[in-house]
């Protein structure tokens, strides 16, 4: 049982990361809305191909890889998850993030204003596992006087619809500011987090050992995961849910570009700042309290014969307390930071022989962008080094480095085509590894299409 | 290099060169995670008047049960049980403890090996007892985990007496040695 929750552990969750810091402020993509909405869009409007505008998966795992464990290269597999648990951080995360388009289109209002929205769906799912419950399930707990705590342990995990609708401004020729205003449609819901307490082995005065529960707290809620007997998980619950059935919250992006000289620009938002009512189907767990014990003391009493184990049973439901609590509770949404400073350069575009296209002026871009998402369950910083460089009006290219909690040396590629009003795009990031993805700790790729129509003019 | 051509070419690279190196899934097969766990088991502080009847005669034979259930999927798992006894005894009797295993119908259905022996005026002694793996499943099974302690007549005809300070003690704790395969 235990190996097939290691080898589903490695297989299927080989990441997480909502950065996407190829994409962001990729070519003009209306995509680049959605990681920030005060985003400059120079088409006249834009519709996504439905189900296939975004498709955005990402993942990773900052422990190991899969290739840790399982390259065929002759040494004892016993021997590598040693290895792989010698060198496990205090706390790693693993996670998955799914992203799909449903629709998403967006034009421009007669007043140059441009106005954007579409729909699509979620799945989030992270975990951040301390280092002492991976010891105490690998090594046991024969290590006396050591702590195993849980205070690092979280999770969350959610699926949700987002309908969205945002507005892009022009202040005047260096600002460019936006919002979207998102509402959120929750299936499921899970969460836990600001966990603790510990579990240790002392020695003892009246017996060998003294075992401690110390000071725990622990808090599971769940919303839509326990659902009523006659409620089934299938396909047209799940569309309901999506579909505003579920819970429901509210969310808000906003971002802006500013450009700061003629070729240098900075660009920030700050999305997903929401909520979200988590009123339905709600069941969740609370555990508290204290509890020591050193065994059981004989009396050899036949007059007074004890019930040890119920006693003991009886001391512990007393001393840990489990509340199931149905009572709504409001989870709030990971926010995500993203921030760019640019500079273009590089001849001007001649979009023929004999105009230059005033739109792109610059054919190459350097930049430093930063991503930060903040949560209460995980928070984290990434930093990446970027250069756009634009072939021709029918094909652009970025490339990234990115330096993440998973990998020191994160190459990434974006490609994005452009034939008449047909568009294209492609982003993978960790390149390095597409020689073996197996080694990779986290993997990425957004694909999609839409149908960009440019002004005339 | 035209960029068209550059950018096809690397595609055409990335695309024909192997995505992944070789792995062996089937290793986890031959992974097993070895562990042990510590738990803290009985222990009993026997005085004087503990083997005495109303009338101060000599209990020679007494017994004690815990009544317990373990039911869990980690059968297929554990491998061996450790037994740590530590005894300490400052009375001038030869103590003998046995521990069995009854099952639901009260049957005996495994006795430890061997007796735990506590000679008199011992100072602190520890034995290890070992439930082998041929053996472990039995755990399962029981319901009652039963305690005798045997005591030995004094070789000179004497009796405890209900104000001898001596004392009987025991501490015990298990280890539970799992092999996840």
């Amino acid at each position: 049982m235990r190996k097939l929750l290691l080898v589903s552990f490695l297989v299927y969750t080989i990441g997480y990361s909502q950065n996407k810091q190829v994409l962001y402020d990729f070519s003009g993509l209306p995509q680049t809305l959605l990681l920030n909405p005060g985003a400059e869009i120079n088409n006249k409007f834009y519709v996504g191909l439905p189900l296939l505008s975004q498709v955005s998966i990402q993942g990773g795992f900052t422990g190991f890889s899969v290739y840790d464990i399982f390259a065929d290269d002759g040494v004892d597999i016993n021997d590598k998850i040693r290895a792989a648990i010698n060198d496990f951080g205090k706390s790693e995360f693993i996670g998955v993030n799914q992203q799909l388009d449903v629709f998403n289109a967006g034009f421009r209002l007669k007043n140059n204003n441009y106005l954007s929205f579409g729909y699509y769906q979620e799945l989030d799912l992270l975990a951040k596992i301390p280092r002492d419950l991976v010891d105490l399930f690998y090594d046991g707990n024969t290590d006396i006087n050591r702590a195993y705590s849980i205070r690092k342990l979280a999770a969350r995990a959610e699926l949700l619809g987002v309908l969205h609708l945002g507005l892009s401004k022009k202040i005047n020729n260096k600002w460019n500011i936006g919002a979207r205003a998102k509402i959120y449609s929750s299936v499921f819901n899970l969460n836990s987090k600001l966990n603790r307490g510990s579990f240790f082995t002392e020695e003892g005065s009246a017996n060998i050992y003294r075992q401690h529960l110390d000071n725990v707290s622990f808090l599971l809620q769940t919303s839509g995961v326990f659902l009523d007997a006659n409620q089934d998980f299938d396909a047209s619950y799940i569309k309901s849910k999506l579909l505003f059935g579920g819970n429901l919250g509210l969310g808000l992006d906003v971002g802006f570009t500013y450009h700061l000289k003629k070729q240098w620009l900075i660009t920030g938002s700050v999305l997903d700042i929401g909520f979200i009512n988590n009123s339905k189907n709600v069941e969740s767990y609370r555990v508290r309290g204290d509890y020591e014990a050193e065994g059981f003391q004989l009396n050899f009493d036949p007059n007074n014969p004890e019930e040890y184990w119920n006693d003991l049973k009886e001391e512990f439901d007393n001393s840990i307390v489990l509340d199931t609590l149905y009572t709504k509770y409001i989870s709030f949404r990971p926010v995500k930071i993203n921030g760019a400073v640019s500079y273009s350069f590089g001849r001007q575009y001649f979009d023929d022989c004999r105009y230059f296209n005033t739109e792109q002026p610059y054919l190459n871009k350097v930049g430093f962008q930063l991503f930060s998402t903040l949560g209460t369950v995980h928070s984290y910083l990434a930093a990446t080094l970027f250069f756009e460089r634009r072939f021709s009006k029918h094909l652009q290219t970025k490339i990234t480095y990115t330096i993440d909690p998973y990998s020191f040396s994160n190459l990434g590629l974006g490609l994005s085509t452009q034939l008449g009003a047909f568009n294209a795009y492609l982003v993978v990031d960790n390149l390095l590894n597409l020689n073996n993805l197996y080694a990779a700790k986290s993997t990425s790729f957004q694909v999609g299409i839409n149908f960009i129509f440019k002004n005339k003019n | 290099m035209k960029p068209l051509k550059f950018i096809a070419l690397l595609i055409l690279i990335l695309l024909v060169q192997s995505c992944t190196k070789n792995v062996d899934f089937d290793q986890i097969d031959d992974a097993n995670i070895q562990t042990e766990y510590l738990i803290t088991l009985v222990h009993l502080n026997l005085d004087a008047p503990k083997f005495l009847n109303e009338i101060n005669e000599e209990i020679i034979f007494t017994t004690d049960v815990i009544q317990a259930s373990i039911q869990d999927d980690s059968e297929p798992y554990l491998e061996k049980i450790e037994f740590t006894v530590i005894t300490e005894n400052s009375f001038d009797r030869n103590f003998a403890l046995n521990i069995i295993f009854f099952n639901v119908l009260g049957e005996p259905v495994y006795i430890l090996q061997p007796t735990i022996n506590i000679i008199p005026n011992s100072i602190e002694t520890t034995t290890i007892i070992e439930i082998p793996q041929e053996d472990v499943g039995v755990i399962y099974d029981t319901r009652y985990f039963g305690f005798s302690i045997e005591m030995s007549a004094s070789t000179d005809g004497s009796t405890i007496s209900i104000d001898d300070p001596s004392i009987l003690d025991l501490k015990s704790s298990a280890k539970l040695y799992f092999n996840f395969r």
